[in-house]
């Protein structure tokens, strides 16, 4: 399935809210959370990851894997935090308006 | 490991490199997590690889994607600390300048006077030179003007024909000529104003729109055209208090009835001094062949679209060349050219006006100099602090940058204070500006002013800090730590920067004494020059009779009633009328000859100043007869027909011989017969036009014999003299309403006013000059003390071993007046420049006048013994026991 315009970065911040990790695993996270439905490449993934990161929403920094290895973390700004707040509400209202439409009267 | 949310030390910025290296290493990492997790599931190597890579999607474009978006942050994040540290350091010199507010007043205040005189002279250059006139493309708006051998002329209504019909390279040509208007409005007093008489399309080639009504009508200078006017904005506020019913009413001028039809704005409208302007009508005998010698015309033209101004300017002066072949004798080697009217208007003010700027440039400079002396002084005493802040890893780069930021806030808030500054200096300025100085009244400080001010800022910050700021560092930091606390060991670097600096600034300060010495020099000497009459006591004004109502005889009876009546005046002892006051005459030369001298060429004929003079002409102005008679009441019509010469037609034109007797045929234009007048009498030269310009062979003709309509009136008096405008102005109008008085005036108040300019620029120059001279003295004091100071244990000793007060007094000031020495023998050699500069503007005095050498470098050296007098006095009472001890 193909993603609406402007979803990636809602999840992308949604992946990083528990806390800060890397673009691998927040690949991993969105595909086992959709279940693999959405079909999302990692090129835009980490495109938006570092687009967010110049919008102030994420920052990043150089640290270490489990496995040891170089990698790096993004975590949530608070801009990040509030972007996430008011992206979240506002798929929820769409989605329930869509939902109203849908379902049978 | 949780990573850092915030960068507490600063990572090195990462080249364009770095970040691609840092993208791949991110991406790479991803691609082998997969390709790990995928190969632990069972997936053969190759097939992994090719799975995590198709799951990744274009790993190229995302490749440049990110690294470009790595770089806009990277960028932003520079910015973003340098920001941080230019705020930290603006912060940092704010509470290192409140810490120390003497000095950083003392800097503020010489910043406020330098950046605040080049703040206000740079306004009025931008007023006058800079900012275009107000009219649609105003770099195409000229003056057509001409020079005949060299000598400025003026025009007449065939060259309108000539260019009008030769030219190709213009849109339309206008004239213009002076004009005397007496205006009445209803039964109001008559009021004399500025007018003047335009061709009818004079608006149209300004190409301005009436502010009320209309401009003339293309056929509105024809011969038959009714008398319309058009009046400047002020004219119609202050008289027809800006009623815009104004139009179609009925006013006199010169006694004739005048419709009003419309009003130019004060924004646009040119000439600046007219308050009238009619409809110049161009009779058929003006337009005549025979009539190119009779000129008074001025011409305005706008050059077309598609032509360059030089072009423009080719094209008249070739016009002109030709008309020369046509008219050899009348027209012999007379040139046109076209000037911009800006420059026509401005051309003899950019000169003095550049030398402002270069004066306050100076005064600046020097001011500069004391902030850096003062600046280095300040960082002999901050070495300790520099050297700890060394000590905790800041470079010396980065030092430098806040003792820079340091004295550019102190510049900053010079410029702020010296807005101030400019604008009390251009208030009082332009009110004393002489009127004559065109445009000088639209001086303001305005967006590019500012800007500009600014700009003078940044720079002078950096250029009196530059200096003591690469001071930080040179030292080593062990050293500097060591005695840092106690601050203060004085290198002897620093001791000769800061000499170098004073010795500069000495420099500085006499090339601009010596320039204001001359310009004072000049004007002493201009002041001083024979005038040839007697001022004091002598009062004078203006009248113009209408030459409608007034045919030669009325002019004779008025001329005659002024005189008696102002006789019988208490405290009146001449009474003379002329058509002439000497300093505000115009000259014109009219060509003579003289009975019984071989006949010569027509432009190489004998010329002379023409004016018509009352009797009592003579002894009311002082003016001393040599020879002969003076004019005598009873030189009537009828009578002989004579006229007096002054000394300098005597000496030209009848060198060993005695003029009186002989006869002179005066090719002028009230006397176009041609008859020949008896010289009665020789009288002593005046200055008729300017005190600077020598006087010109002049004729006085009895004004009863030919009577004219534009009269000054001047008497004599015993008591003081402007007591005597009120009585005289009720004398006239006594005689006829219609004839305003203008100009009422002193005669010592018309000295004074002719003058204008020159004592307007003497005296900004001397102002500046001063200024510049009292912060050098300051500079000197400065350093001297400094000196003294860093040297008291030494002086101490000396004291101890036996030195007098006198001997140490001595040898300070001898330092002070050493540096001194130095930077006069080096600013006199720059005032030799400069004097070349200012040449054009000397009278009297060369630029190596030696006047005002001695007087510059008395009052240097008589500021100097003071600047280090004072240090001095200090030295010479330095206790040894304290000084000794006190190290």
């Amino acid at each position: 399935m193909d993603l609406l315009q402007g979803t990636l970065d809602v999840l992308v911040l949604r992946a990083l809210a528990p806390g800060s990790t890397h673009g691998y695993a927040v690949s991993r996270w969105i595909h086992e959370r959709t279940d693999g439905v959405l079909d999302i490449e990692d090129a835009p993934l980490y495109k938006a990851l570092h687009r967010l990161e110049r919008g102030g929403y994420v920052s990043a920094e150089w640290g270490l894997s489990d496995n040891n290895r170089r990698a790096r973390y993004y975590s949530l700004t608070s801009g990040g935090r509030r972007q996430l707040k008011a992206e979240e509400s506002a798929w929820r209202q769409y989605a329930a308006a869509v939902f109203k439409v849908l379902e049978p009267a | 490991m949780t990573p850092r949310r915030r960068r507490f030390f600063r990572l090195p910025w990462r080249s364009k490199k770095q970040i691609r290296a840092d993208v791949d290493e991110e991406l790479g990492f991803h691609l082998d997590m997969r390709i790990d997790a995928l190969v632990s599931q069972g997936e053969p190597c190759d097939r992994a690889r090719a799975q995590a890579l198709r799951e990744f999607g274009d790993l190229d474009d995302a490749r440049r994607y990110i690294g470009a978006v790595d770089r806009d942050i990277e960028a932003a994040q520079r910015r973003s600390e340098i920001m941080f540290d230019l705020w930290h350091d603006i912060g940092y010199a704010i509470r290192k300048l409140r810490a120390a507010p003497g000095f950083a007043l003392a800097a503020i205040i010489t910043l406020a006077l330098g950046i605040g005189a080049n703040t206000a002279i740079f306004s009025v250059v931008n007023g006058v030179l800079l900012e275009p006139l107000p009219f649609p493309q105003p770099e195409r708006l000229v003056r057509v003007v001409y020079t005949q051998q060299g000598r400025p002329d003026v025009s007449t209504p065939m060259d309108l024909l000539d260019n009008r019909t030769r030219a190709t390279k213009f849109a339309g040509f206008a004239v213009v000529e002076g004009a005397t208007a007496n205006l009445v409005r209803d039964n109001n007093d008559a009021e004399r104003v500025q007018a003047v008489r335009v061709s009818a399309n004079w608006f149209s080639v300004l190409r301005v729109k009436p502010l009320v009504g209309r401009f003339f009508a293309d056929d509105e200078d024809g011969a038959n055209a009714p008398n319309v006017v058009v009046l400047s904005e002020a004219l119609w506020r202050r008289d027809f208090s800006g009623d815009t019913s104004v139009v179609g009413k009925v006013v006199r001028i010169n006694s004739a009835p005048f419709t009003v039809i419309g009003v130019a704005s004060s924004a646009q409208r040119y000439p600046l001094t007219a308050e009238l302007w009619m409809p110049k009508r161009i009779t058929p005998r003006e337009f005549n062949d025979g009539s190119r010698g009779a000129r008074w015309l001025g011409l305005l033209a706008r050059v077309k679209d598609d032509a360059t101004v030089a072009e423009a300017n080719r094209e008249v002066r070739q016009i002109s060349e030709a008309m020369e072949k046509q008219f050899p004798e009348v027209l012999r080697e007379r040139r046109a050219r076209v000037s911009t009217v800006q420059e026509y208007l401005t051309g003899d003010m950019q000169k003095p006006l550049f030398i402002m700027l270069g004066a306050v440039a100076l005064v600046l400079l020097i001011a500069c100099a004391n902030v850096a002396n003062l600046l280095l002084v300040r960082s002999t005493a901050r070495e300790g602090e520099m050297a700890v802040r060394t000590a905790l890893g800041a470079g010396r780069g980065r030092l430098i940058r806040q003792l820079l930021t340091e004295s550019v806030l102190l510049s900053i808030a010079g410029a702020a204070a010296g807005l101030l500054v400019a604008k009390f200096g251009m208030h009082e300025m332009l009110s004393r500006a002489p009127a004559n100085l065109p445009l000088v009244g639209t001086a303001s400080i305005d967006g590019r002013t500012l800007a500009l001010t600014a700009l003078v800022a940044l720079v002078t910050g950096i250029v009196f800090g530059i200096l003591p700021a690469m001071q930080v560092g040179k030292d080593d930091l062990a050293t500097a730590l060591r005695s840092g606390a106690r601050g203060a060991r004085s290198r002897p670097a620093a001791h000769r920067a800061k000499q170098a600096i004073v010795v500069a600034e000495v420099a500085l300060a006499v090339t601009l004494l010596t320039g204001a010495g001359l310009l004072l020099h000049s004007f002493a000497k201009l002041l001083s020059v024979d005038t040839g009459f007697r001022p004091d006591g002598v009062l004078s004004m203006k009248v113009v009779l209408p030459g409608r109502t007034y045919d030669s005889t009325a002019t004779r009876n008025f001329i005659r009633a002024v005189e008696e009546r102002a006789k019988a005046l208490p405290g009146a002892k001449d009474v003379a009328l002329a058509n002439f006051i000497p300093l505000d005459g115009s000259s014109y030369g009219f060509a003579f000859t003289i009975r019984g001298r071989p006949p010569v060429r027509p432009s190489d004929e004998p010329s002379t100043e023409v004016r018509q003079v009352s009797s009592g002409f003579f002894a009311t102005l002082g003016m001393p007869v040599l020879r002969g008679r003076s004019v005598a009441e009873t030189d009537q019509p009828g009578t002989t027909k004579v006229l007096v010469i002054n000394q300098s037609l005597a000496k030209k034109y009848f060198p060993g011989g005695d003029p009186v007797g002989q006869w002179l045929s005066l090719g002028w234009g009230e006397d176009t017969t041609g008859e020949a007048r008896q010289i009665v009498g020789v009288v002593g030269d005046v200055r008729g036009s300017a005190l600077a310009d020598a006087p010109e062979p002049t004729v006085y003709v009895p004004i009863m014999q030919t009577p004219y309509s534009s009269l000054s009136i001047l008497v004599r008096t015993n008591t003081s003299p402007a007591t005597l405008a009120t009585p005289l102005r009720s004398i006239i109008r006594d005689l006829d309403r219609e004839v305003p008085v203008y100009s009422v005036q002193t005669m010592e108040e018309r000295v004074a006013g002719s003058v204008g300019r020159q004592r307007f620029y003497a005296t900004l120059i001397a102002i500046f000059a001063a200024v510049a001279l009292v912060l050098s003295a300051v500079g000197l004091y400065g350093v001297i003390a400094y000196a003294v100071s860093q040297r008291t244990h030494e002086l101490g000793v000396r004291v101890a071993l036996g030195a007098s007060g006198d001997r140490i007094t001595r040898m300070v000031v001898g330092e002070g007046l050493k540096l001194t020495a130095t930077g006069a023998v080096i600013g006199i050699a720059g005032s030799m420049l400069a004097g070349r500069l200012i040449s054009t503007l000397l009278f009297g005095v060369t630029t190596a006048d030696p006047v005002t050498l001695v007087g510059v470098i008395g009052v240097l050296t008589l500021v100097a013994m003071l600047a280090s007098w004072l240090p001095a006095r200090r030295a010479a009472s330095i206790d040894p026991l304290v000084a000794i001890r006190g190290d």
